[in-house]
């Protein structure tokens, strides 16, 4: 009874809202470098590989160009929308809706260039079984969305 | 869990030497190109700003209102179908690039968030809102709910196949 009394009163006792903004803000700081370090890497991606050298990787075949979609995608930067743009043109061109759909997926979920943003603050287990599993679920969605649409159609 | 009281230190001082590096290498190479780079990382940078701000501000308010206890009842081993729920919600609604939510949801691994409900954040945040119209636009509205759906499911299945690895 009494150590639960002592508990209550502890858990009721809350530090300062100014002392926990100065704690969150300096963590935040504290990892400053990491994401100045991504964003500085996004910016010359943008500047390096262009929409079109992504969508020129595409060969036509459906199995392959899933597996170039999600790779592309995981290697690519920037806003969603650029995604949709590009997706949209591929389709377009007549690549299948397998490779589309994992490009769209991996832009979003996968990343080579946070990688080591996210091995410094999840660790590198962690990193490794996420990103695996995101890779085999871009492959995976995309084919059964692709599926999904041939029936539904 | 991590200490409560570490001492300061940036962190990813060496990522973001190698990026400064790679820099002054393109400046020397493609100047011009150098130069446009930088810009983009600038207004990269510009955008996200009111979600780093936001994030540091929801943390606040987490660490303020609820007590470890509770982060862990929510997001925690015994959290059940809540927990998962709550992943997939944070991650739909949340927006910006994956990076800027690293702070947040560090905090929330440190207060007990399992891995498997951090997975799920990541995955469903594939679903975009106020992306939507324009997905539905650009594919039609068959297909963003087809994927829709698919992401959701998918999302929890690599959380459930997570946590099942890491034993």
């Amino acid at each position: 009874m009494g150590m639960d009394k002592k508990e209550k009163k502890q858990s009721s006792q809350r530090p300062a809202f100014f002392m926990v903004l100065q704690k969150s803000s300096l963590n935040f700081l504290a990892m400053a470098p990491l994401l100045l370090g991504v964003i500085g890497l996004v910016g010359l991606f943008q500047v390096l590989v262009s929409p079109e050298m992504l969508a020129s990787l595409f060969q036509g075949n459906p199995f392959l160009d899933t597996l170039i979609g999600t790779f592309s995608g995981a290697a690519a930067a920037g806003n969603p929308i650029v995604s949709y743009l590009i997706g949209g043109e591929l389709l377009d061109q007549g690549i299948s809706l397998y490779a589309v759909t994992a490009f769209l997926l991996s832009w979003v979920t996968l990343g080579f260039i946070q990688l080591p943003a996210e091995v410094t603050v999840f660790g590198g287990k962690f990193t490794f079984y996420r990103n695996i599993l995101a890779f085999l679920f871009t492959m995976i969605i995309a084919a059964l969305t692709a599926l999904t649409m041939q029936v539904l159609s | 869990m991590k200490k409560e009281n570490k001492a300061f230190a940036f962190r990813g001082k060496y990522l973001l030497l190698v990026v400064v590096a790679l820099y002054g290498g393109l400046f020397f190479v493609n100047a011009p190109g150098a130069q446009l780079a930088l810009q983009k990382s600038g207004s990269i940078l510009l955008k996200i700003v009111p979600i780093f701000a936001f994030v540091i501000f929801f943390t606040t308010l987490l660490n303020f209102f609820l007590r470890p206890k509770k982060i862990i009842a929510h997001l925690g081993k015994d959290s059940g179908i809540k927990g998962w729920g709550w992943a997939l919600t944070g991650g739909v609604l949340s927006h910006g690039p994956m990076y800027a939510w690293y702070p947040l949801i560090e905090d929330l691994r440190a207060h007990g968030m399992r891995d498997g409900l951090i997975t799920v954040f990541f995955a469903s945040r594939t679903i975009k809102i106020p992306l939507l119209p324009m997905m539905v636009d650009y594919f039609g509205l068959t297909f963003t709910i087809v994927l829709s759906f698919y992401i959701l499911v998918g999302a929890v299945l690599q959380g459930i196949l997570l946590e099942l690895g890491e034993r």
